[in-house]
C-alpha cells in the first residue's frame, strides 16, 4: 500500500503511459492557465489600486515577478530531472529536462525585459549590475548553453545526457555568481537595488500576483506536456505504440 | 604482469603532453601573441591617457588572458579524440580523473604559464603601477588553473560534437564570472591601497575545490561524450 | 595473466543488444569466449561489429542484456587492464615516434616483464623506424606501430577492430602469428574483419552479426 507512489511513478515514466497521461491533462492545464491568467491580470491591471509611489508603473510586477519565479522554478525542475536522467537513464527525465530548457529560457528572457522596462521609471536606468539581475542574466546564458549543447550532438539522447550534466554544473554556479556579484557590489559601491522595497504588500496586489503565478505554473505544465509528447513521438518513432498512433491519425 | 603504478602513469601522461607541446612549440606562442595584440588594441580604442589605462589595466589583462585561454581550450582533447588516444586513455587501468588532471596540468603549463610570464609586459603596456603587478600575478596564478579546470569539464562535454568553439564560449563565460570578479577585485583593491588578501583567499579556496572536483566531473563528462 | 585452466570462461554475453536513437544496432547476441579461444566477428557493413567491440571494451554502455567477465558482471573495475582494444583510430600520437608511443602505453597499462619496447618493435617489423615520428610512416607501418602494443602490454582479451586493414601479406601473416601465440598462452581475442582469414592453429569461433 505504501509503495504505490513509486510504482505509479515508474509506470508513468514509460513513454506511452506518459504520452496518454499528458495528452489528457494538457487541455485542462492550458484552460486553467488561460483562466487564471485572465483573472490575475484583470485583478492586477484593473482592480488593484495604483501604488502611492510608483503610480501605475509597478503593475509590471504581475508579469515580472511570476516570470522570475518561474525562471528559477523551471531550472530547479530541469536540474532534478537532469539528475534523474544521468543516474537512472530514464528517457522521460531526459525529455522533461531538455524540453524545460526553452520554456525556462523564455521566462528568463521575459523577466529580464520586463525588469529592464520597470527599471527605467523606477531607478532611471535600463540595467544595473546588481546581484539579482546579473544572476538572472547568467541563468539565461546557462539555459542557452544547455539548449546549445543539446542540439550540438547528433545523437539526441547523448546530447540530453551531456546537457543534463551542464545543467547540474549550472545549479552550483548560480548561487556562487549571486554571492560574488554581491561582494563585487560592496567593493564598487554601485547602486544597490532593492526590488521589494516595501515588504508589506497589500492584499489587493497580492492575490492577482499569486493567481498569475499559479497560471504560469499551469502554462509551464501544459507547454512541457505538449513539447514532451512531440519529443517522445520523435524519440520512439520506431516503437509499436507510436506506429499505432500514426495509423490512427492516418485514418482520420 | 607489471603494474605501472600511479606515479608512473601520471609521469607518462605528463611527459607525453609536454613532449607533444614541445614538438609544436610554435603553438605555445600563439595565445601570448593573441593577448599582446588584444592588449595593444585598447590604447588605440580608448586613447593613450595614462590615468584611464591604469584604471582599466587589471581588468583588461584578466579578460584578455581569459579569452586567450578560451581559444586554446578547444585543443585540449580534440587531437586526442581524432587519433583515438583518448579511447586508449579511457580504457587504461588507471583512475581516469587523475589522468585527466595530468592532462589539464600539462595544458595549463603550456598555455596559461606563458601568458602569466608575459603578463608584466602586458601590464607595462597599460601602465599598471609596478607595485600592483605581484598581486596581479598572484591572482592569475590562482585564477588561470581555475579556468583551465572549469574549461576542461566543458570541453569534455563538447567532446562528442563537431562545432564547439562558440558553444564552449557560451558555456564557459557564465562560469567564469566569479573567478573574474575575485581576481579583478584583488587587483583593484591593491591599486587603491586596500587590503587585497580576502579575494585572493576566496580564489584559492575555489581553486582547491576545483582541483578536487573538476577532474572527476571531467572524467564523467568525457564518458558521457564518448558513449555514442 | 597465464591461466592455468585452459578452459576458463572469460567473457559471456547474454542477449546483448544496443540501441542508437532507439533503433537496435544489432539483434540480441549471446556468446561465450573461453581462454585460448579466438572469435571472428562477421557481418556486413553497418551490422554493428565496431559497436560490439566498443561495448565489450567498455566505451559504450550495455544497452540491454548482460555481460560477464570471469563470471562477474563486466565493469570497468572488474576487467581494467585485462582488455586491450585496438580500433579504427590507432591511438598513436603522430608527433611521437613508435618507441615514445609505446612508452606512453606501457606507462598507462603496464607491460610484460620480459619484453621491452626495442624487442617488441623489432618483432613487429619496425626495425630502423623506432625513432621516426609516426606521421612519416606509411599506413601499414602505422598499423604495425599500433599492433606493437599487443605484444608489449599485458592483457588477456584482445579486441581487434579490422586488424588486417592496410597490412601487406607479410603483415597479415604476422597478425595471425600474434593471435596464435596469444591464444596458445591462454589469452583470447575477438577480431572483426571483412576478409576471409586463415588460421593455422585450429578453427576460430564465428560470431555472426545481424542488423
Amino acid at each position: 500500500m505504501s509503495n504505490w507512489i513509486p510504482l505509479w511513478l515508474h509506470k508513468l515514466s514509460s513513454p506511452p503511459t506518459f504520452y496518454r497521461f499528458a495528452g489528457t491533462l494538457r487541455p485542462w492545464m492550458m484552460a486553467f492557465a488561460l483562466l487564471l491568467g485572465a483573472i490575475g491580470l484583470y485583478g492586477g491591471l484593473v482592480l488593484a489600486p495604483p501604488d502611492y509611489q510608483q503610480g501605475d508603473a509597478y503593475r509590471i510586477i504581475f508579469i515580472h515577478v511570476p516570470s522570475a519565479w518561474m525562471s528559477m522554478f523551471i531550472y530547479g525542475v530541469m536540474g532534478v530531472s537532469a539528475f534523474i536522467a544521468l543516474v537512472w537513464r530514464i528517457k522521460l527525465a531526459e525529455v522533461v529536462a531538455m524540453e524545460s530548457a526553452p520554456i525556462g529560457a523564455a521566462f528568463t528572457f521575459i523577466t529580464l525585459v520586463t525588469g529592464s522596462l520597470w527599471g527605467k521609471p523606477m531607478w532611471g536606468t535600463w540595467w544595473t549590475w546588481d546581484a539579482r539581475l546579473t544572476s538572472e542574466l547568467v541563468l539565461l546564458f546557462l539555459y542557452l548553453g544547455v539548449i546549445g549543447l543539446y542540439h550540438a550532438f547528433e545523437d539526441r539522447r547523448q546530447g540530453a545526457r551531456a546537457a543534463a550534466f551542464l545543467a547540474i554544473i549550472g545549479i552550483i554556479n548560480v548561487p556562487i555568481v549571486h554571492y560574488s556579484v554581491t561582494w563585487w557590489n560592496t567593493l564598487h559601491q554601485g547602486s544597490t537595488v532593492n526590488i521589494f522595497g516595501h515588504s508589506k504588500i497589500a492584499w489587493d496586489m497580492l492575490w492577482p500576483l499569486l493567481t498569475v503565478t499559479l497560471a504560469t505554473k499551469f502554462y509551464y505544465a501544459a507547454s512541457l506536456f505538449r513539447r514532451a509528447r512531440t519529443d517522445l513521438l520523435a524519440l520512439e518513432s520506431g516503437k509499436e505504440w507510436v506506429r499505432q498512433i500514426a495509423a490512427r491519425e492516418g485514418k482520420r | 604482469m607489471k603494474n605501472p603504478g600511479l606515479a608512473n602513469a601520471c609521469a607518462a601522461m605528463l611527459r607525453r603532453d609536454l613532449t607533444l607541446a614541445w614538438r609544436r612549440r610554435g603553438d605555445i606562442a600563439m595565445p601570448v601573441l593573441y593577448a599582446l595584440i588584444v592588449t595593444m588594441l585598447f590604447p588605440f580604442a580608448l586613447g593613450p591617457e595614462d590615468s584611464l589605462l591604469q584604471r582599466i589595466a587589471g581588468g583588461v589583462i584578466l579578460v584578455t588572458i581569459l579569452l586567450s585561454m578560451l581559444l586554446a581550450l578547444d585543443a585540449l582533447f580534440s587531437s586526442d579524440i581524432e587519433d583515438g588516444s583518448l579511447e586508449q586513455l579511457v580504457l587504461a587501468p588507471q583512475p581516469l580523473a587523475l589522468m585527466l588532471g595530468m592532462k589539464i596540468l600539462a595544458h595549463w603549463i603550456t598555455t596559461a604559464l606563458p601568458l602569466i610570464v608575459a603578463t608584466p609586459l602586458l601590464a607595462a603596456m597599460l601602465h599598471l603601477p609596478a607595485a600592483v603587478i605581484p598581486v596581479l600575478l598572484l591572482a592569475l596564478l590562482l585564477a588561470t588553473p581555475l579556468l583551465s579546470l572549469l574549461g576542461a569539464v566543458l570541453v569534455a562535454l563538447t567532446a562528442g560534437t563537431r562545432r564547439s568553439g562558440m558553444l564552449l564560449a557560451l558555456m564557459l563565460l557564465p562560469l567564469c564570472v566569479p573567478a573574474v570578479i575575485f581576481a579583478a577585485g584583488a587587483v583593484a583593491a591593491a591599486q587603491q591601497g586596500l587590503p587585497w588578501l580576502a579575494p585572493i583567499v576566496w580564489l584559492a579556496a575555489a581553486l582547491v575545490l576545483a582541483v578536487a572536483l573538476a577532474p572527476l566531473a571531467c572524467a564523467a563528462a568525457l564518458r558521457i561524450a564518448l558513449d555514442a | 595473466m597465464t591461466v592455468a585452466d585452459p578452459a576458463t570462461l572469460l567473457l559471456e554475453a547474454r542477449a546483448l543488444s544496443f540501441h542508437r536513437q532507439d533503433e537496435p544496432v544489432f539483434a540480441p547476441l549471446s556468446f561465450q569466449l573461453k581462454s585460448g579461444e579466438l572469435a571472428l566477428v562477421e557481418g556486413d557493413n553497418g551490422s554493428g561489429k565496431t559497436t560490439l567491440l566498443r561495448i565489450l571494451a567498455g566505451l559504450l554502455h550495455v544497452g540491454d542484456g548482460e555481460l560477464f567477465w570471469r563470471g562477474q558482471p563486466m565493469h570497468r573495475d572488474t576487467c581494467a587492464g585485462d582488455v586491450l582494444f585496438l580500433g579504427h583510430q590507432l591511438g598513436l600520437k603522430t608527433d611521437l615516434s613508435p618507441r615514445e608511443n609505446l612508452h606512453v602505453a606501457a606507462g598507462l597499462h603496464g607491460r610484460h616483464p620480459e619484453k621491452t619496447s626495442a624487442t617488441v618493435l623489432a618483432d613487429i617489423g619496425l626495425c630502423g623506424y623506432e625513432d621516426e615520428p609516426v606521421r612519416r610512416l606509411s599506413a601499414g607501418q602505422k598499423k604495425r606501430a599500433a599492433l606493437a602494443r599487443l605484444l608489449l602490454l599485458p592483457a588477456t582479451l584482445w579486441l581487434l577492430d579490422e586488424p588486417y586493414a592496410n597490412l601487406d601479406r607479410v603483415g597479415i601473416a604476422m597478425v595471425n602469428r600474434l593471435l596464435e601465440q596469444h591464444t596458445a598462452e591462454g589469452g583470447a581475442a575477438l577480431v572483426t574483419s571483412h576478409g576471409s582469414v586463415s588460421f593455422h592453429g585450429g578453427e576460430p569461433r564465428h560470431i555472426r552479426m545481424h542488423a
